[in-house]
């Protein structure tokens, strides 16, 4: 109840109208960055750094976690769209939001993922508040060893989202691995397959990676295509989603918000893991798993709920304990230390206008966000109109320009480009790339944990199975791998009693 | 062939548009443009931007800073070195790429290639232990990591980066033995020794210290010769005698070797003159970081002797690569 009186405080300094306007700006400037494929959350906030200088801290924050929360919502509309993601978040609402928008129901997926990112968003700010502080003490529990068992029980998890059989997406997942292994190895400092190159010391941008396996695979696609069909113009009915289509969306949103909560507390790749893990469970639950992968509205739903559940929960590790847990949160860590401000334990206490300012902030971005972006759905989905001739090579100059404004490294274009081609040459073989592209962000940081382990551990294996938290993930692991055993087996036991 | 013709071309065309003594005088003509190796938002970058701001009215002219980060500050500093040396494009840099990166990388830059230029201080690492550690001062650590070699473990910013050198090199004299373990940056150095998956903290002040103020931690040895107020407790190497030792973050101006002496002398004595503004040093004091501004000949001088003194401590715990 005590905290109830302070978040009404933090909604008068949310309310002032300098403090609006910073929100306000800050969230038409993340759904621009969201848009823009290559430009994601940490570029649209690190640029706009310089500008909180002169801010006071209350206002810093509120501008900057505007821009994380907007991005969250324009990421999606490229990936509906054009099945380009337009930050990391939003690879996997590619798969279904794109097919839908094919079938004329781009307006629908549209308005499906700004109103799941609303409820997310909701959600993960009243979690933030009620068990934020709990969580964060559970999260230090999670040392190397945990968080490899973690990491080994999302791929599995994730393994069930390609849509290619099991040899494939296996081939996919070793492929994905051994690309995440370029670069210098923290632990030897010794730079691997970099070809002498500095640039490639950071390792392959993930960035370039994603747009060019998905985007600029798809428009090679299209050019393959004799006639490519070009979308009619939309209706304002075909706008909105359909009651069935609402009826799916429904409980997918709901349980979004709770996968995109708790998966925001995993370190460093949070987005990525917790969007793909909502949409593998939306593809379990559901009754009709054989529409994901051709439309299935629950497969935009998840995610896209998921990605804004899960900015919420990011900030628990800054808010808490004073520690970004990823890069984005990071910024915001740099926009208070320039004001002199330390997030941790005393925040609350010690500046209680910039944490509740921030938290009611959070939730006023979600208002005016999903009030910003709805009219903007029936602009997105006109430019469909535009013949695919004119489109695809606009596009494709949008994604050079993005992602070289990331670093100004020409090495990342090529890395474009060359993703594009073989991309578009493992899609022509009916590969699933988005195995591939969740192996190579989880394989690095499952290697490093792997060894800091056995480091730690002074190369003793028994480290894996000590500690509740990596017995927790382990018993999940365990629970997840039997099942979906028992699964395969009593398919094969089915299929063969079929046989005659 | 062709490359160098071209070069040679450019050179005296060059040479014939300006004469020598009227270009640090008219310097700077244009806005000059400042390279930051490092993504926006981090430390180097903010620094950075705000020394720009400070030393614009003193030049009189625009900086403009260019964000080039890639391979821990390397891709920008060969930049920096391969730049056109007339005093337009610029280096601010911290000192990993220039002194611990190059035993490790195979960098195309030596302390040849570019010109120091000043520098505007540091941030020391510190080493902190849980509240239960059984030693309360630096010199009961000392002992105590001393007579278990091999058991603890410290947490630190990569292997062959600044901190752990920096470690290293303390802990070599002492003829001590602490097992590194590598993490993303101090932040996540921090989640971990905060859930007790390492003995020791290993990193830059900021992430560790509202710990300290809760009372989850207790840091007891910086890196530094000195101590530092924001952390009473913690004694500085000079304490346990090695401040000689010392291999603290630091941030300087470089620009490219050859750049006009008068030129130097010119942005040596802005960057100075911005270094000590009002705002700029509330800057630093806010992000914890301790002012100690130094020339071009101090600033070459520390470059050089501590990329010899961490050359020396890469090669004992075999992550150099020169020799391969």
């Amino acid at each position: 109840m005590e905290s109830l009186g302070y978040l009404m405080d933090g909604f008068a300094v949310a309310f002032t109208g300098r403090n609006l306007l910073l929100c306000f700006v800050g969230c038409l400037w993340g759904t621009a960055v969201g848009v823009l494929p290559g430009l994601g959350p940490l570029a649209g906030m690190a640029l706009l750094l310089p500008l909180t200088f002169k801010l006071d801290p209350a206002g810093a924050v509120i501008m900057l976690a505007g821009i994380f929360n907007g991005a969250m919502y324009g990421g999606s509309t490229t990936s509906i769209l054009m099945r380009i993601p337009g930050e990391a978040a939003s690879v996997v609402t590619c798969i279904d939001g794109y097919e839908m928008a094919k079938r004329g129901r781009a307006g629908a997926a549209l308005t499906i993922a700004a109103v799941g990112s609303f409820v997310g968003g909701t959600v993960s700010i009243v979690g933030l508040m009620a068990v934020g502080p709990l969580l964060a003490d559970a999260m230090l529990t999670v040392g190397p060893a945990a968080e490899f068992v973690l990491m080994l029980t999302a791929l599995l998890v994730v393994s069930a989202v390609s849509s290619s059989p099991p040899v494939k997406t296996l081939a996919m997942i070793v492929l994905g691995l051994a690309l995440g292994t370029v670069g210098l190895d923290q632990l030897t400092a010794w730079p691997r397959f970099t070809f002498g190159s500095l640039d490639l010391t950071d390792g392959i941008n993930f960035v370039a990676l994603s747009i060019g396996l998905f985007g600029v695979s798809e428009i090679l696609l299209n050019l393959d295509e004799a006639a490519p069909q070009v979308p009619r113009a939309p209706r304002l009915r075909e706008m909105l989603p359909t009651r069935q289509e609402i009826r799916e969306a429904a409980p997918a949103v709901l349980r979004g918000s709770g996968v995109g909560f708790l998966f925001g507390l995993v370190p460093g790749v949070s987005h990525i893991i917790s969007t793909f893990v909502a949409y593998a469970i939306e593809k379990k639950v559901s009754k009709t798993p054989e529409k994901f992968g051709h439309g299935a509205v629950a497969g935009v739903a998840g995610p896209e709920t998921a990605n804004n559940a899960t900015t919420g929960a990011s900030m628990i590790p800054l808010l808490v304990l004073g520690i970004p847990a990823i890069p984005a949160t990071a910024i915001l860590l740099s926009a208070l230390l320039i004001h002199g401000v330390q997030p941790g334990p005393l925040l609350m206490s010690e500046h209680p206008q910039v944490f509740w300012g921030l938290i009611a902030s959070l939730y006023l971005g979600n208002a005016i966000l999903v009030v910003l972006n709805l009219p903007l759905i029936g602009i997105f989905v006109s430019l469909l109109r535009t013949p695919m001739g004119v489109l695809a090579p606009l596009v494709l100059v949008i994604c050079l320009i993005g992602v070289y404004s990331l670093k100004g490294s020409p090495l990342d274009l090529a890395i474009l480009v060359g993703a594009g081609v073989v991309g578009y040459v493992l899609r022509k073989f009916s590969y699933d790339v988005a195995p591939l592209l969740l192996a190579f962000v989880l394989g690095d940081r499952m290697e490093l944990s792997f060894r800091r382990a056995l480091t730690i551990s002074d190369g003793d294996y028994l480290v894996f199975v000590q500690g509740p938290a990596a017995r927790v993930f382990l018993a999940v692991l365990v629970l997840i791998g039997g099942l979906q055993l028992a699964a395969m087996l009593l398919g094969w036991r089915r299929r063969g009693a079929a046989a005659p | 062939m062709r490359g160098i013709l071209r070069g040679v071309v450019a050179g005296v065309l060059a040479a014939g548009l300006m004469t020598g003594p009227a270009v640090a005088q008219d310097y700077p003509a244009r806005p000059v443009t400042l390279i930051v190796p490092a993504p926006p938002g981090g430390g180097t970058d903010v620094f950075a931007r705000q020394i720009a701001e400070a030393v614009e009215p003193i030049l009189g002219q625009k900086v403009i800073v260019d964000n080039r980060a890639g391979g821990g500050g390397t891709v920008g500093t060969t930049l920096v070195s391969a730049a056109q040396p007339d005093g337009y494009t610029l280096g601010f840099v911290w000192n990993s790429p220039l002194t611990t990166s190059p035993h490790s990388l195979t960098v195309a830059y030596t302390p040849d290639s570019y010109a120091p230029v000043m520098s505007i201080g540091y941030s020391s690492y510190v080493l902190c232990a849980a509240p239960d550690f059984p030693a309360a001062t630096a010199k009961e650590l000392v002992e105590r990591i001393k007579a278990e070699p091999g058991k603890y473990t410290y947490g630190n910013d990569g292997i062959g980066g600044t901190m752990q050198l920096a470690a290293e090199r303390v802990f070599a004299k002492l003829g001590a033995k602490v097992r590194p373990v590598p993490f993303g940056g101090a932040g996540e150095t921090a989640r971990n020794f905060l859930g007790g998956h390492v003995t020791f903290y290993g990193g830059s002040l900021p992430p560790i210290l509202p710990h300290v103020a809760a009372g989850k931690a207790k840091c007891l040895l910086l890196t530094s010769a000195g101590r530092n107020p924001a952390l009473p407790q913690a004694s500085g190497l000079d304490d346990i005698g090695l401040g000689a030792e010392e291999t603290v973050l630091w941030w300087g101006l470089i620009a490219p070797a050859r750049t006009p002496p008068a030129v130097l002398a010119k942005l040596e004595k802005a960057f100075m003159a911005a270094a000590e503004t009002d705002r700029f040093k509330d800057a630093m004091d806010k992000q914890g970081a301790t002012r100690r501004v130094l020339g071009a000949r101090e600033t070459g001088a520390l470059i050089r002797s501590e990329l010899a003194a961490l050359g020396t401590v890469a090669k004992a715990i075999g992550v150099e690569r020169k020799a391969q």
